[in-house]
């Protein structure tokens, strides 16, 4: 086993190096155009940039949501001391830190709050606010001020979690200190804590507050759910993309897939738990001020997305994800991992777009450019932050343990 | 926390280089063997287990003598009253299927996460988790007044045209709590069967041999036969897996499908699955502290899975404590008076002090888990475990008390008071729990030999390096 760990570590082009800043560049013209498309269709369509705002929340949580899954499991690997997802570690480690573009990214919808007829927060629109006894009563929670200012706390407490890691795994590779894995472990226990308050208030501010009316205590689960569904599918499809450009090719094995597998499956089941806690409790108590939000989704304009989202999100890939075969064969599981994304992203738009527009289902162009926009800048980030590390954390103590394991 | 090297000793050192032995000593698999079954095999029975099995026997009997007054007075012996119609009897159930989690997540969740630390607890966990689940279900079925309708909770033919109602939770719970019981019990029997066989094959005495030869099922320890096992084994983990997260998720439902103020509230299932698993590990730590030491099992049962265990005591607690906290924002977010009034009421209203002493037990005191030193002293981690049993306990006193003696109508507020019976039943519960503890402890191989011996020889064959 030895043999193929040294192998690795003395391949130098274990890191992207030179091809990565030609992709980012390629990423970076492809979300340019995508954002471009967006804006001429806000411009040109009507009621377009009230579109475009919503759109980008959508679009924001999304990407946003693939940070923080991987954040929260390169958090948990620490705090059980894991030994077989070493090799994925890395990749999620790059992609938690992209935390500071996602602060970047968060300066429109900062913004959005100060165009009130277009911004998805009605709440920060003192007209409407005035008509709603609930908004007022949440005025000391739901103000310009306060929430912006949460949202530098939590966007800032990202970047610092994200960083912490990373910088102390990129300084391993180099010394190969066991200290700093110990370390890790040591604060990976109240950065989990952190993380999991920072993201229900997060889910809470920039999601439920959409519908400033509406609440529900279990939103912020729901929304780790559907993060780690994304950040584990993106990690894993991370992994195909650099394995195919030739990098890592032997440390990140069958196994590691295997194992990331039977995690996205866990998480896909576990989304499909608190969606129907939710439901469930809200749909049986039938009490208006709840039911409202899910009226709005069994609209005859919604009603099909909600149904996609149970079948696309839940049970098919629960049935097509059970065999042991098919986390093992890559050609499957990148397909349920880019199916996965794709429904995680309609989650998105489910839990944003009917206050948008409850009467019809709101897919066009600018959503299009705008999933395609951030994508490109999202990926051109990743590129950037991974142009000068290894892939796989190659003086890892736990190193070898990773690539000697077996699922038998 | 320096990482020096590990010593046979003390398995808490952590060193990334290295993991620490799962068993403590020089262990092979003689001297597991020679460590388990010693204790089942001894021909005198220590005098300390008779006088513990003669005082939770005693409590026992008078649960069931309880229970006999019970049925020819009237549930009027309780406190229950109107508008509390549920009382302790409801907060026992809950808080013995809460109790009853940690066994299922130790065999079954912990098993798929491949955590081999698991093998030295399991059998021991899952017998308590069995043992408490039989001392939730008597709770709802005394609690139905009319006992001579108790089969009206479950699904039978209707002849009578008595249609369960499939609507209401309840129903819900004799099916999620009847097939966890079911799947427990199978697991922890299947589990054992190995084990049994080995002491079949040791025993000296002919009833003996026969005893444990009958439930051995004529196991030979053969290459099909453990690879059937193995197989078998993974299945039911697999399928007990979504039982640790459905009981308790139902059982919440019991309260938070109603549109009852401090009730509804969505996270209630996730939330009560945490405090179930939260509970049902303090619980084994209780029990697990003095019993490692009695039964001289300190070198199988670590120091290094007691801090494990106390890990998840700290991490559920802080589950708990991020749902209290939820909830309580959410009451004030959602600008429902009702809501918001339930729980002010629960935190400054007259039962305050149940409130307060729950917030302690639940969400203060396993704080002092983050500090090594407490995860690995026996006597502290016992303190705090049996805090947590209280407070676990009082989170579902608060929980259906508090709700429930403020309804809607000022007009229809009351107050709960407990009468002795109610606190009598509650004791013989636990003499319940003791009496069937205390023979599993001296009849039956309270460490899955066999699985100790795989994870150990894992640990020395393993890695190679």
């Amino acid at each position: 086993m030895h043999e193929i760990a040294s192998l690795d570590r003395s391949r130098r082009t274990d890191s992207l190096g030179e091809l990565a800043p030609r992709a980012a560049k390629t990423a970076w013209i492809v979300g340019g155009a995508g954002l471009a498309l967006a804006v001429l269709s806000a411009v040109f369509f009507d009621d377009g940039w009230r579109h475009f705002n919503y759109s980008y929340l959508v679009n924001y949580a999304f990407y946003l949501s693939i940070s923080l899954g991987a954040l929260s499991f390169v958090a948990l690997q620490h705090a059980t001391r894991a030994g077989w997802s070493v090799t994925f570690r890395r990749l999620n480690e790059i992609l938690a830190a992209n935390m500071p573009l996602m602060a970047i990214l968060f300066i429109p919808l900062a913004l959005s709050l100060f165009l009130p007829a277009a911004a998805p927060y009605v709440w920060a629109n003192p007209d409407l606010a005035e008509h709603s006894p609930l908004v007022q009563h949440k005025q000391p929670f739901l103000n310009v001020p306060f929430f912006l200012l949460r949202s530098a706390i939590y966007l800032g407490l990202w970047i610092w979690m994200a960083r912490f890691f990373f910088t102390r795994s990129i300084r391993q590779d180099v010394s190969g200190d066991p200290e700093l894995t110990v370390q890790m472990e040591r604060f990976s226990g109240p950065i989990i804590l952190l993380f999991a308050l920072t993201t229900t208030f997060a889910s809470f501010d920039w999601l439920m507050s959409v519908e400033p009316e509406w609440f529900s205590s279990i939103y912020g689960v729901y929304y780790y759910g559907g993060a780690t569904v994304g950040g584990l599918a993106a990690a894993i499809l991370a992994a195909m993309a650099a394995q195919r450009a030739g990098y890592a090719a032997q440390s990140i094995t069958t196994e590691h897939y295997h194992d990331m597998g039977k995690l996205l499956f866990a998480f896909v089941v576990f989304w499909g738990y608190i969606a129907f806690s939710q439901y469930m409790l809200i749909w049986y108590a039938n009490i208006p001020e709840e039911t409202t939000w899910y009226l709005d989704r069994q609209s005859s304009a919604w009603l099909p997305a909600s149904i996609a989202l149970l079948l696309g999100h839940l049970f098919i890939p629960f049935l097509g994800m059970i065999s042991r075969e098919v986390k093992r064969r890559k050609v499957l599981l990148g397909f349920w991992c880019v199916w996965l994304l794709a429904f995680h992203w309609l989650d998105m738009f489910y839990l944003v777009m009917p206050s948008f527009a409850s009467d019809r289902f709101p897919l066009g162009l600018i959503d299009l450019g705008l999933l395609v926009g951030l994508g490109g800048l999202y990926v051109g980030g990743l590129l950037r932050t991974a142009a000068n590390v290894a892939l796989v954390p190659t003086k890892d103590p736990r190193l070898p343990e990773a690539l000697a394991f077996e699922n038998l | 926390m320096s990482s020096g090297a590990v010593t046979a000793n003390d398995n808490t050192l952590s060193d990334p280089r290295h993991r620490a032995p799962l068993v403590a000593g020089k262990q092979d698999y003689a001297s597991i063997t020679e460590t388990v079954c010693r204790i089942a095999e001894r021909d005198k029975t220590p005098r300390a287990w008779y006088v513990a099995f003669a005082v939770s026997a005693s409590l026992t009997g008078m649960l069931f003598l309880l229970i006999g007054y019970l049925f020819i007075t009237g549930v009027g012996v309780w406190g229950n009253n109107s508008p509390v119609f549920w009382g302790w009897p409801i907060v026992n159930f809950v808080f013995w299927v809460g109790i009853g989690h940690a066994g299922t997540l130790i065999s079954a969740i912990l098993f798929l996460f491949r955590q081999q630390w698991r093998t030295s607890i399991n059998r021991f966990a899952e017998a308590m988790t069995i043992f408490a689940v039989c001392c939730a279900g008597i709770f709802p079925g005394i609690h139905i007044g009319r006992i001579w309708c108790v089969y009206w909770l479950a699904p039978y033919p209707n002849q009578m045209e008595m249609w369960p109602n499939f609507r209401s939770p309840l129903l819900w719970d004799v099916f999620a709590v009847s097939t966890y019981a079911t799947v427990s019990a199978l697991f922890w029997y299947l589990g054992m069967i190995p084990d049994l066989a080995t002491l079949r094959d040791r025993a000296t005495n002919p009833w003996r041999r026969l005893a444990y030869g009958t439930f051995a099922l004529g196991w030979r320890g053969s290459a099909r036969q453990w690879h059937r096992y193995e197989r078998a084994y993974l299945l039911l983990a697999a399928l007990a897996t979504p039982l640790v997260l459905s009981v308790h998720s139902v059982v919440s439902f019991d309260f938070a499908v109603s549109q009852v103020p401090g009730w509804h509230t969505t996270i209630f299932p996730p939330y009560f699955v945490a405090g179930a698993i939260f509970s049902g590990f303090a619980m084994v730590v209780t029990l697990m502290v003095p019993a490692r030491a009695f039964f001289g099992l300190k070198e199988l049962v670590t120091l290094r899975h007691l801090e494990n265990m106390n890990k998840i005591i700290l991490a559920t607690s802080c589950i708990v404590g991020y749902a209290y906290a939820t909830e309580f924002f959410i009451a004030w977010y959602s600008g429902s008076q009702y809501e918001l009034f339930a729980f002010l009421n629960r935190a400054l209203g007259p039962y305050k002090w149940a409130y307060w002493t729950m917030v302690f037990c639940n969400v203060v005191v396993p704080h002092l888990f983050w500090f090594k030193k407490c995860r690995t002293t026996p006597w502290i981690m016992m303190i705090v475990a049996i805090l947590v049993n209280v407070g676990m306990w009082f989170e579902r006193f608060v929980i259906i008390v508090t709700s429930l003696s403020r309804d809607f109508l000022p007009s229809s507020w009351g107050a709960f008071v407990p009468t002795p019976i109610d606190v009598a039943m509650f004791v013989g519960s636990f003499g319940l729990f003791f009496t069937l503890f205390l023979l599993f402890c001296r009849y039956l191989p309270m460490v899955a030999m066999a699985e100790v011996k795989a994870a150990v020889s894992h640990g020395i064959e393993g890695h190679g390096h």
